[in-house]
């Protein structure tokens, strides 16, 4: 086998995505999808690809990954508002805000499994949406939320309509391309084995809690960077961003997709994010409705999501006879 | 601290009303997780059914029928809902149950905004329970005047008797003693010729029925809105993890504890809002299977 085959190989899902992706602009106002909702689905493609590292990789459910999201957009804001209207330094600066405070709550959860570690996520990230409404409300702007930032800028470059677009895409396809290097990479190994069986893998020797530890860093990375690029196409962050609503959110984005596949997810999230925004002009008042009776229908028959019923799909039109 | 005693009784009256609404929506949500190892999502969902049935009933007919019909209601509602789809996820993994439920509690709480508004309705508390109780009649070492609005005792007592209801049927019945013992070990009891799954649908509808009491009682106090359900959730899932999960003593102890640590932090407003989680954070990572948990329950 060449190289170059090799290359085509591991590369194909990326490649395709990268071609998808760029060209959005061009057949997604067709689909009814206004510009900008592009921008905020690259977006949330990047968040739920970081988020299936953990849940899709290790089995670790966390059901506060907003609080990483919400403070990287609240420090994005706050540096944009009174440091520099550079996006580059504001979004350093956000991950590793978001990246300092994954590693503490990391330290502490990750203690835990199951139900137990579900919980002690949603609770911390609770308390930030707390904070923010009260303690911190002279820099968060509380209940209205933080305003008044400058239009940002990457140097010279006004950071506006296509150009955001395409900032975030390239950026969501690096990260997509990096998640899958993870994947086939011996640490993505060692996270597939702590959701097959962690114990299995302690007794090896292996310090399984270093890798888990890794998972929910680098899927907070992602949140973070995410959480950000949001700022960055609307100059607005509200305590929402924080809230049990948004780790949900992308919860429902990754298992209506396929958990554990990172092209699932970020499938689910445009499909939700059309939903939310597209579709339910048609449905009215009961578009969340629908969407919850989708989610628990693809739970209750499909659980591995769209990815599933894809495969499904190819195994009976796709399949000859012999099997092949 | 320098509180007087008058402040200081009425803080513990305040933490034992809001420990009071948490415990009836936990008792059931601990209850269905002991015995039929299912996190229920949709417990907060169930709640709100329960207080919209009330207010209409209440409004339309009565509260004395609302308080006959509720919880019966409730109860059946469990058990369809135990026999409809719950009982297809005894064997799948907890995530799938948290997700599955978490889905019916967005369609539930969705489908009860569509045909009621997203408004508050209004719910008026009947006249035998309107007002308030002079306290220092009853308590003669309160200074002057104290007063309390009685709803809220009749409240605290609605959830004492029904608590003591729950520890009765469990420890001084037939029923309880086999439920006991498959919340302890299930398998071992189908191989003792037990029918248990019979009596995971009754203590579905049992765990229903209690937040059933709850929406009847606590409606009024709660109010009666979309949202009530998962602002109630929250809290109360954490109540059950930090009494220690499917442990009703422990779920009893943190509510009482959360109850009073929010009543008491009141003044302090910085402190009342992370309170609860604060406290989460804390005792799990001090005492990881709660303050009750038994040892190998969900680990």
């Amino acid at each position: 086998m060449t190289t170059q085959n090799n290359f085509w190989q591991h590369n194909r899902t990326v490649l395709i995505f990268a071609l998808i992706a760029l060209t959005m602009p061009f057949w997604f106002p067709l689909m009814g999808g206004y510009s900008g909702l592009d921008t905020k689905i690259m977006i949330f493609c990047i968040f739920v690809v970081g988020f299936d590292i953990l849940l899709g990789f290790t089995g670790y459910l966390s059901f506060g990954h907003a609080a990483f999201f919400g403070i990287s957009a609240y420090v994005t804001g706050i540096m944009l508002k009174s440091f520099s209207d550079n996006i580059i330094p504001a979004i350093l600066v956000a991950v590793l805000a978001a990246t300092v405070v994954a590693v503490i709550i990391g330290l502490l959860t990750l203690k835990r499994t199951g139900i137990y570690f579900s919980i002690l996520t949603l609770a911390f990230a609770e308390m930030f949406d707390s904070m923010a409404m009260s303690m911190l409300q002279k820099w968060t702007g509380g209940e209205n939320g933080l305003t008044g930032m400058p239009t940002p800028m990457l140097f010279n470059l006004k950071m506006q309509g296509d150009t955001v677009f395409y900032f975030v895409t390239l950026m969501a396809i690096l990260l997509f391309y990096l998640a899958k290097r993870i994947e086939r990479s011996p640490v993505g190994l060692m996270m597939k084995a702590i959701k097959c069986n962690q114990t299995r893998l302690e007794f090896t020797g292996i310090n399984a809690r270093k890798y888990k530890l890794l998972a929910f860093v680098i899927s907070a990375v992602y949140a973070a960077i995410a959480g950000a690029l949001m700022v960055v196409y609307e100059p607005f962050v509200g305590h929402e961003f924080l809230g049990w609503h948004q780790s949900g959110e992308i919860v429902i984005m990754s298992v209506i997709g396929g958990v554990g596949t990172l092209v699932g997810p970020m499938l689910g999230a445009g499909f939700m994010l059309y939903f939310e925004n597209v579709l339910s002009v048609n449905l009215g008042e009961q578009w969340l409705l629908v969407l919850g009776a989708i989610f628990m229908a693809v739970v209750i028959f499909m659980p591995g999501g769209f990815m599933e019923g894809i495969a499904r799909l190819k195994k009976r039109y796709f399949t000859t006879v012999d099997g092949e | 601290m320098d509180m007087t005693l008058n402040a200081f009784t009425l803080s513990i009256l305040t933490g034992l009303q809001l420990g009071s609404i948490y415990v009836l929506i936990a008792l059931g949500l601990t209850l269905i997780f002991g015995t039929l190892g299912v996190v229920n999502f949709a417990h907060g969902a169930l709640y709100l059914i329960a207080i919209y049935l009330a207010v209409s009933i209440n409004n339309a007919l009565g509260f004395g029928l609302a308080l006959i019909l509720v919880p019966p209601i409730l109860f059946i509602i469990g058990v369809l809902l135990e026999r409809g789809l719950i009982q297809r996820f005894y064997d799948r993994p907890h995530t799938d149950q948290i997700l599955v439920t978490f889905g019916l509690a967005i369609v539930i709480q969705e489908l009860l905004k569509w045909a009621f508004g997203a408004n508050n309705i209004p719910f008026s508390i009947p006249s035998w329970g309107n007002g308030i109780i002079f306290m220092h009649d009853y308590l003669p070492f309160l200074e002057g005047f104290v007063v309390y609005p009685k709803w809220r005792m009749i409240l605290v007592v609605v959830a004492i008797v029904t608590v003591s209801a729950v520890f009765a049927l469990l420890h001084l019945t037939r029923f309880g003693l086999v439920i006991r013992a498959g919340m302890r070990d299930a398998e071992m009891l189908q191989f003792l010729g037990v029918n248990i799954n019979r009596r995971f649908m009754v203590v579905f509808g049992l765990g229903a029925m209690i937040a059933g009491i709850a929406g009847v009682f606590g409606g009024p106090v709660t109010q009666v809105s979309p949202e009530v359900g998962m602002q109630l959730l929250v809290p109360s899932f954490l109540i059950v993890v930090i009494g220690g999960m499917g442990s009703l003593g422990g779920a009893v102890l943190a509510s009482i504890l959360i109850g009073m640590a929010q009543s008491f932090t009141a003044p302090y407003i910085y402190i009342n809002t992370i309170i609860i989680y604060l406290i989460t954070v804390i005792i799990l990572l001090v005492r990881p299977r709660g303050l009750l948990g038994a040892k190998g329950v969900f680990e």
